[in-house]
């Protein structure tokens, strides 16, 4: 078979191979959330993440442990090693997200294709994964903000599902309540079936929405449509997996060549190579950047390339990228300076604690924590009540897109344990049901300025109500008060346990006040931090130690019968 | 590819938006919308004044322990002398069933109702020759993980009942013009369905001591249905005359007695091998009042649907049926 047709047959086997990769990614992503039986495939789902050699070198540095080691990435390291960046070029979704996008780029804006030159900005990727590098060793991991996998699976999750989900289930419930129809036919017929298969199906009867998606959808948007400028410029500049896939890629088992046939200088193959691993250029052709996509062989009309069978231990002349000392220097001083920047803060130091940042629960102390986490969004993807959310600032700059706990937003399931069962890193322990029950990741607080017994002398606690500790943590007392008219009456006024509460914050997402809830949980109290904890364990053994006794029965009938205050 | 100049696209993207803008806003009107003539409750009744109002079915000591077979035959015998469930169905009838469907929380735990007195109830509609039976709640813990712990969502479906998860955005504004209330989201599917038939677990609650029959209307709301509990006795009054029930069956087959209304502790559950069936959902409220150790007289909530003429106080006056089921 002539190196052109055969050429051909590869990039269609290439393309399947490519759409089943991002469709899995995609079905994964959707299969991540409550199972229907409590237990997730573990493994199955993240095994995109457990493919990315990046996530396991920096997840190891950063948490020093070997433990974080996947073997399947291994595989990954070796494959590069004996095939180059084929990750790049078949497997990586996001890769084909960008290849969808950049052969959009002819056609929508009607360019002539340009030769695609080699850049010496090609080199920053390598500069910015040496700096990630460098943070990690540091114990700043900030792999997760670049990292595409990371990057893709977060703005799904955050940003285009639930955008998905808002435009169908909008647009089927407007043609509900329009109920438009011709004779005794109704558009409904339609869009009811495919409104319930997908809530059922896709989307779950639940709405996550996600604070700062809009951040993040932007991120995305941005560096998709990079590629109407250069096809995969994101590939090619930035990617920080593609970067460290590149340094693997150093003598593959398949060489680009020229074949006997006389090439002409037409471009052509320059014009296909979406890496601007300079092709044309047949001996100086770019082994660490080239995707292994076979455009160029299929692009020459003289069957003038041909990728070649060598062994790898035999140097054959090709192009080098040439990653200098001094810029590397720059790197790394640049890996240094950023973890010193992130780490420079008093939450980093510990010496102060954001009452907002709720972690989920089995979340490790805050500093082994974002050693771990790789801002991924499972756990957001996972958790049923959308409670958990991207932080933004709350856990200062180092840990942006991590998950707290927002419980206006959704509460932390009593019986549910999914983010931890998901978590691809660790970050996130998998704890059993009968451990996360108790486990405390917040305290409740009531404000009684607000709370409707206290403040306003009514009738509530829906606190109490919704409680799910087994024998309340929320309880209430009553008390006697005095009305405006200057009647008394016993209401009955929520009061918190703190040896029960456990944060779990449905207390406050189920309160009436919307806007600022009457009862809040903060991170006062979680059990992974012990530096912020203001409640001795155990109940007080002596209680006699204040003045705290209890109140005799004459005392109860002395209570006062007018008010304090006068009339 | 069509070509499509600037001022094309500027009008597409124009209407696109208006209609995204203007076509909710024809749709959710904010003005109250009263329910067609299907709202439950309102057809003529089939029942003379000799038919039976209220059934209770006990189970006699140490006949079994099968707990599901003890549900289903409780509510069958229930029903049974009640007149059948041909008595509330008719012959392609569209069912809604409003078992407490609240908690993520085990059928053991109680803080649901009991999934097999469910199921029963779904197959004697469609022997009654229902056409479909959908089984809802309004779920306070997520909907899918409460249908499937709770056990009613295996239950329903296995004998063809349809699940539905209420979607928030479905609600509309009711005309309740009730004492408190003037109106309120409820659930136009629920609302349109031949028959709604309340099915309660009898349980504690915190604040009105008792949640049974009418309290259990409180999961076909929506809105910020929290505010309720500032004037429950007067909201539930006002939902309850809003629906008119025909049918409310209490299952108090296990019965939580503490730390309702979730629950969680199996110490604070009862097996009381009950299950009452009956048109008056205030006298079935005070008999699970009284199963639960309390007068129906001091339970506010029991004694303001009495008030305001919703149902006996005294649900013997009604001359209750007692079954000793075996």
């Amino acid at each position: 078979m002539n190196p052109r047709r055969r050429a051909r047959l590869i990039i269609w086997i290439r393309r399947v191979v490519q759409i089943a990769c991002l469709l899995s990614f995609f079905a994964l992503l959707v299969a991540t959330r409550d199972p229907g039986h409590g237990q997730t495939p573990t493994g199955l789902l993240q095994v995109f993440f457990a493919i990315d050699p990046l996530v396991y070198l920096t997840t190891w540095l950063a948490a020093q442990s070997a433990a974080e080691l996947s073997l399947l990435a291994l595989i990954t390291v070796g494959v590069t090693f004996l095939l180059g960046r084929v990750f790049c070029g078949w497997i990586c979704p996001f890769g084909t997200l960008h290849n969808a996008v950049a052969s959009l780029r002819g056609k929508l804006r009607r360019v002539l294709p340009r030769t695609e030159q080699f850049s010496r900005w090609q080199r920053a990727k390598y500069y910015l994964l040496y700096a990630l590098v460098v943070m990690a060793l540091l114990g700043v991991h900030w792999i997760g903000v670049f990292d595409p996998l990371s990057l893709l699976y977060r703005s799904t999750t955050t940003a285009l599902l639930p955008g998905l989900q808002w435009a169908v289930e909008d647009g089927a419930t407007t043609v509900y309540f329009v109920d438009p129809h011709l004779g005794s036919w109704h558009l409904t017929s339609i869009t009811e079936p495919v409104y319930q298969f997908l809530r059922v199906h896709l989307f779950g009867p639940e709405r996550p929405i996600f604070q700062g998606s809009g951040v993040i959808l932007l991120i995305l948007l941005v560096a998709l449509a990079l590629n109407l400028y250069r096809a995969r410029f994101w590939c090619r500049y930035v990617c920080p997996l593609g970067a460290l896939l590149g340094l693997c890629a150093v003598r593959p088992l398949l060489r680009l060549s020229g074949t006997a046939a006389e090439c002409n200088d037409c471009g052509l193959c320059s014009m296909r190579c979406p890496a601007a691993a300079q092709p044309e250029t047949r001996e100086r052709w770019l082994p660490r950047e080239c995707f292994g996509c076979w455009n160029c062989v299929a692009a020459c009309n003289n069957s003038g390339l041909d990728f070649r069978f060598v062994w790898p231990w035999r140097r054959t002349p090709t192009g080098q990228v040439d990653l200098r000392k001094r810029a590397a220097l720059t790197a790394v001083v640049g890996g240094v300076g950023g973890a010193l920047l992130m780490r420079i803060t008093p939450p980093a130091q510990g010496r102060t604690f954001n009452p907002l940042l709720i972690r989920p629960p089995g979340a490790r102390a805050e500093r082994q924590f974002l050693q771990r986490c790789i801002q991924c969004g499972m756990c957001m993807k996972t958790c049923p009540t959308g409670g958990l959310q991207p932080t933004w600032d709350e856990a200062g700059l180092e840990g942006v897109w991590t998950p707290m706990l927002v419980p206006r937003i959704g509460w932390c399931e009593y019986e549910c344990n999914l983010c931890g069962q998901v978590c691809p890193t660790g970050a996130i322990n998998p704890l059993p049901l009968a451990t996360k029950k108790p486990l405390k990741i917040g305290l409740a607080v009531i404000d009684t300025t607000r709370c409707l017994p206290y403040a306003y002398d009514r009738e509530c606690i829906v606190c109490e109500e919704h409680c799910p500790i087994p024998t309340k943590a929320i309880y209430f007392v009553q008390r006697e008060v005095t009305g405006r008219d200057g009647g008394r009456r016993l209401l009955k006024q929520p009061e918190v346990d703190p040896e029960l509460c456990n944060g779990c914050g449905i207390c406050e997402n189920k309160c009436p006040f919307a806007d600022l809830p009457a009862i809040r949980v903060t991170s006062a109290g979680e059990d992974r931090h012990s530096d912020n904890q203001p409640i001795l364990p155990g109940p007080p053994a002596d209680a006699q130690w204040s003045d705290y006794v209890t109140p005799s029965a004459a005392d109860s009938a002395a209570a006062p019968t007018a008010s304090p205050y006068g009339d | 590819m069509a070509k499509q100049n600037r001022r094309d696209f500027l009008k597409q993207t124009a209407l696109a938006t208006s209609t995204m803008i203007l076509a909710p806003g024809a749709v959710w009107c904010p003005s109250p919308v009263r329910a067609g003539p299907a709202r439950p409750g309102t057809r003529t009744g089939t029942a003379g004044s000799s038919a039976v109002e209220i059934a209770i079915a006990r189970l006699q000591e140490g006949v079994t322990t099968d707990l599901q077979a003890i549900a289903v035959k409780l509510t069958e015998a229930a029903m049974e002398s009640l007149g059948g469930m041909g008595r509330f169905v008719s012959k392609g009838d569209v069912v809604w069933l409003k078992p407490n469907i609240g908690w993520n929380s085990r059928p053991e735990l109680a803080a649901n109702t009991n999934p097999d007195v469910v199921a029963t109830l779904v197959r004697l509609c469609f022997e009654a020759g229902a056409k479909q039976v959908k089984v809802g709640d309004n779920a306070c813990n997520t909907a899918r993980q409460t249908y499937r712990t709770s056990g009613i969502a295996a239950a329903a479906e296995k004998v063809g009942a349809d699940l539905v998860f209420l979607d928030e955005r479905r609600f509309k504004d009711v005309a309740l013009q009730g004492e408190q209330l003037t109106t309120w989201p409820l659930y136009p599917e629920i609302l349109d369905a031949d028959l709604l038939i309340n099915v309660p677990v009898v349980k504690h609650h915190g604040l009105s001591r008792v949640s049974l029959g009418m309290k259990n209307y409180m999961g076909i709301i929506g809105g910020e249905r929290s505010r309720w509990h500032q004037a429950l006795p007067a909201c539930l009054c006002d939902i309850t005359a809003y629906l008119q029930p025909r049918l409310t069956v209490l299952d108090a087959v296990r019965v939580l007695t503490a730390h309702g209304p979730r629950g969680g502790n199996p110490a604070d559950v009862q097996q009381r091998n009950v299950v009452a069936a009956g048109t008056d959902v205030v006298a079935l409220d005070a008999f699970g009042a009284e199963l639960l150790g309390h007068e129906p007289a001091k339970i506010a909530t029991v004694r303001a649907g009495f008030e305001a003429g919703l149902g006996q106080l005294d649900y013997r006056s009604l001359a209750p049926v007692e079954l000793a089921v075996s």
